[in-house]
């Protein structure tokens, strides 16, 4: 398939859920251009962190479709989304908590030979590559401030650092398009703004596109490129974060004024 | 007073140890590391014994060139006759016999682990998977209990003589059944210490840690799950095997719910997770079967008319609970297993 | 299959669906209540059992006072399974793996405790103690003093259970555990109050069901552990949620062993040896293909779940 330049990285088109007799996502359409930052903010159930489910297939579609480099996945199980390059974070950090780090982050990494039952009792053929997959590690550590801590588990990590964590994990599978539930979520400010400042490096660095579901409005509007706006199941408002900071429907929803 | 006899009673040990061991190793695999909960042990042992109870008295006569004559009804003492002198006679038809009764079991009990691994997948809860499993072992049993010509229903196939029987000394030919046994107990607990420190050993963490998760981060966890069972339903069904030949019965009664408790006895007792634990969970249990015995035939002689059988389930079920309770990790708690890359990072933060 | 085969079996389906039924619900119950798949349940019948047997042996042959004793006996076997260990395994966060080999070993301790009394005072294989009569015979359909007792004291019961959930506090309070436990706890229900009140229902129920098995048959420290898997798969068929459901279930169960299985055996020369296996089946194949068993397709107050 010819790569249209235009073409968004993620299209949604009309997509709904439905839980039993509640609408929880209802005939959302939305696009995530390659090698932006978005960002989706919303009230308390809006329908947000339903909508990344539907985006990783971690729940199935009512209608509606996904496509990702025009591809439809709405038909995919998540481990080959995952596989297609989209990554995703959780709201709650749901990493191996009894793993040390360094297996958090290795586990994701596509394609491990000694994975296969028939090659793993047998080191050769798989240590070279395990080997090159630990140099990733260092550097994917590094780059979130936990090289030093590689060993640690990971239920012993400060609430920050497994955010971190999560996103490494992530890294490691090589996506070309990052879901992020809430990655400051319970973490102080000043770290919060670091995170963010990692999130936009792995844009800047590395060419990863993002999808974020945030709360801390004046931390997000400073990196984001685009909003959406999500009010019950609907989206309410989209446009660049100047003129979402401004609108007024979306004040009175968000802010309540 | 009893004498004991300290050698004998040593061999026999060793190798009720050597045997359990394939089977704790086994469900180690599946629970231990996996966490996938096998409540159907005994379907998968039963499988290596009823195959030994079919190769013995249909494979073996053909393997020495005799006529099969039916193990089953009024030719069973025929059967069970020419089973004994082919044994003592043709040592090398018994060890043919055994290496392809090892083969066909293992064979057998993977593809039904496997099989059985996608089957339960549309369930919708996760315990129903050990549900389906408990309930299908039993079921299997009643079915082969049921049938007449398989291992001849109730009666089952006695006599199922050692591989080393053949020999004049019983307690060389002992000797040697519980070297055999060892040498498969230490072979399947070198290869499953080599698949948990590998990349498969790791992803099969991840799916016991957190399925969704695991399955989020791209990995294949029905087949994953479905292979480890394979790979365990197979080193069981070898100790079934093993454990027919070392009764010398093959009898469906000793199939039932008890056996899989037993195995899940020894894994909890030693350590979910680490093989070692479940080494040390066989080895205890394999005293206490000993002493249960052993105690039995002191209580009877001493004129008692307590069954110790009784007590041995008592103690087992109090062990469990003590166990679940205050270590809930087992004597020997998992180690931290790694495949080397730990010792990659640590070299480049050296430098 | 002739016809007065046909009646033996249907009447047969009744008594030991009744029986069933009994002993399901009080799965069903702790399932929804306490989240357990209790396979303990299994020996508060038999431990019932014994309690009436040895009553009757005492000489008391009142039905009723035997029938106490069992409820009486099933029910603290419940509550001390409770007390001494799933209560101290809750605390700690354990699988459900873990509660479910926990109950396997309380039914193990609670099975050969009663070996070894049985063994030691001789009571292996005993009736309890009330005589068979015939109360009602009519051409092929006999029906004796045990029908009598077995069905309308089921039936009584579960009507007492069914309004005990519905129309009292105890049973508000039940339900809203079975619902969402910290939600209960949040407004104020004491659930370990609740817990312990259902543990000795659940627990007296079996008990009075062991009563009533052992009129039929003789009793024996294996009797509840045989019938454990043909309870489950009742409890199975009912969603583990449904109090109708899971009495369907009993009666679909007991009508499987009994009539169906007479059935293929006159008709198809399946050998009776494989009764054991239907109840087996009915569990795998409700699970594989509709987990929620009768649920939603009969929906009634009983229910104890939405």
């Amino acid at each position: 398939m010819p790569e249209d330049p235009a073409r968004p990285l993620l299209e949604l088109k009309s997509i709904r859920k439905d839980f039993g007799g509640l609408r929880a996502v209802d005939d959302v359409s939305l696009d995530v251009p390659k090698g932006a930052i978005v960002g989706l903010i919303g009230p308390n159930g809006s329908g947000k962190s339903t909508l990344i489910n539907l985006i990783a297939r971690a729940t199935n579609l009512s209608a509606g479709q996904v496509l990702f480099n025009g591809e439809n996945i709405s038909d995919l199980a998540s481990d080959e989304v995952f596989r297609r390059g989209i990554a995703r974070g959780y709201q709650e950090p749901a990493l191996y908590f009894k793993m040390t780090v360094l297996d958090n982050v290795l586990l994701p990494v596509k394609d491990q030979r000694g994975e296969q039952p028939w090659y793993a009792p047998w080191r050769r053929y798989w240590q070279g590559d395990e080997a090159a997959h630990a140099q990733t590690a260092v550097d994917v550590l590094a780059q979130v401030q936990l090289l030093q801590h590689y060993d640690t588990l990971a239920s012993d990590l400060s609430g920050g650092q497994m955010k971190l964590l999560e996103i490494a994990r992530c890294l490691m599978g090589r996506p070309e398009l990052l879901l992020l539930d809430e990655p400051t979520a319970g973490v102080a400010p000043k770290l919060a703004y670091e995170i963010f400042q990692q999130i936009a490096r792995l844009r800047d660095d590395h060419g990863i596109t993002l999808l974020i579901v945030e709360h801390r409005l004046e931390i997000l509007f400073d990196f984001a490129d685009y909003v959406y706006v999500m009010h019950l199941g609907n989206l309410l408002a989209q446009g660049k974060v100047d003129d979402i900071a401004s609108d007024a429907t979306v004040r009175e929803v968000y802010f309540g004024d | 007073m009893i004498n004991i006899d300290i050698v004998a009673t040593a061999i026999a040990v060793l190798t009720l140890f050597g045997i359990y061991s394939l089977m704790a190793i086994s469900l180690n695999l599946e629970y231990g590391v996996a966490g996938v909960p096998n409540f159907g042990k005994a379907l998968f042992v039963s499988i290596g014994a009823y195959t030994a109870g079919i190769t013995y008295t249909r494979l073996l006569p053909l393997l020495s060139g005799f006529e099969v004559i039916h193990p089953c009804g009024p030719t069973m003492g025929g059967a069970l006759q020419l089973r004994s002198e082919i044994m003592a006679t043709q040592p090398v038809a018994g060890f043919i016999n055994l290496g392809l009764t090892m083969l066909i079991a293992a064979v057998i009990a993977g593809a039904v682990g496997f099989a059985l691994s996608y089957v339960t997948l549309r369930l919708k809860e996760e315990w129903f998977l050990a549900l389906v499993l408990l309930v299908g072992g039993e079921t299997v049993r009643i079915v082969v209990r049921g049938a007449d010509d398989f291992i001849c229903s109730h009666n089952g196939i006695s006599s199922v003589a050692q591989p080393f029987y053949f020999l004049d000394d019983p307690r060389t030919s002992s000797l040697l059944f519980m070297l055999l046994a060892l040498a498969l107990a230490l072979l399947a607990y070198l290869y499953s210490e080599r698949l948990i420190r590998s990349p498969f050993g790791r992803m099969l963490k991840g799916l016991r840690e957190n399925e969704d998760v695991t399955r989020g981060l791209g990995k294949g966890i029905s087949l994953a799950r479905a292979q480890i069972m394979l790979i365990g339903s197979a080193i069981a069904a070898v100790g079934g095997a093993l454990f027919a030949l070392n009764t010398g019965f093959v009898n469906t009664n000793d199939f039932v719910v008890t056996l899989t408790l037993d195995v899940w006895v020894m894994v909890v007792l030693g350590g979910i997770g680490n093989n070692r634990g479940a080494l040390l969970g066989a080895l205890l249990i394999a005293l206490m079967d000993r002493f249960t015995q052993v105690g039995a035939i002191a209580l009877n002689m001493s004129g008692s008319d307590v069954e110790f059988n009784y007590v041995r389930f008592i103690a087992f079920g109090i062990i469990l609970i003590w166990m679940l309770r205050y270590r809930s990790a087992g004597l020997l708690p998992e180690s931290r297993l790694t495949t080397g890359a730990h010792d990659v990072v640590r070299r480049v933060l050296e430098k | 299959m002739p016809p007065a085969l046909l009646t033996t079996s249907l009447v047969n389906t009744i008594q030991i669906g009744s029986l069933y039924a009994l002993m399901a619900l009080g799965i069903t119950l702790t399932f929804s209540v306490m989240k357990l798949p209790n396979f303990a349940h299994a020996e508060y019948v038999t431990a019932g059992a014994y309690a009436a047997l040895i009553v009757s042996l005492s000489g008391v042959l009142n039905p009723l006072v035997i029938m106490a004793a069992a409820f009486i006996v099933g029910a603290l076997s419940a509550l001390i399974s409770q007390l001494a260990v799933f209560k101290r395994l809750e605390g700690k966060e354990v699988s459900l793996y873990t509660l479910i080999l926990s109950s396997f070993a309380v039914g193990l301790i609670i099975r050969y405790i009663l070996f070894l009394m049985a063994d030691y005072f001789n009571l292996f294989d005993l009736r309890i103690g009330i005589p068979l009569t015939i109360v009602f015979r009519d051409g092929s359909l006999i029906l004796s003093n045990l029908f009598a007792w077995v069905v309308p004291t089921s039936i009584v019961l579960v009507v007492l259970l069914t309004l005990l959930l519905n129309a009292t506090p105890l049973g508000r309070e039940m339900r809203a555990l079975a619902n969402n436990v910290n939600l209960a706890r949040v407004i104020g229900i004491p659930v370990e109050r609740v817990k312990n009140y259902t543990w000795l229902l659940v627990g007296g129920l079996a008990g009075v069901a062991g009563a009533l098995w052992g009129l039929q048959t003789a009793v024996h420290p294996l009797m509840g552990w045989g019938a454990i898997i043909s309870v489950f798969a009742a409890a199975i068929l009912g969603g583990l949620s449904s109090f109708s459901g899971t009495i369907l279930g009993a009666y679909v169960v007991a009508f499987s062993e009994n009539t169906v299985m007479l059935f293929l055996n006159a008709n198809f020369g399946v050998d009776l040896a494989y009764k054991p296996a239907i109840p087996f089946i009915i569990i795998i194949a409700v699970l594989l293909i509709r987990p929620q068993g009768f649920t939603n397709l009969i929906r009634r107050a009983g229910d104890l779940q939405r």
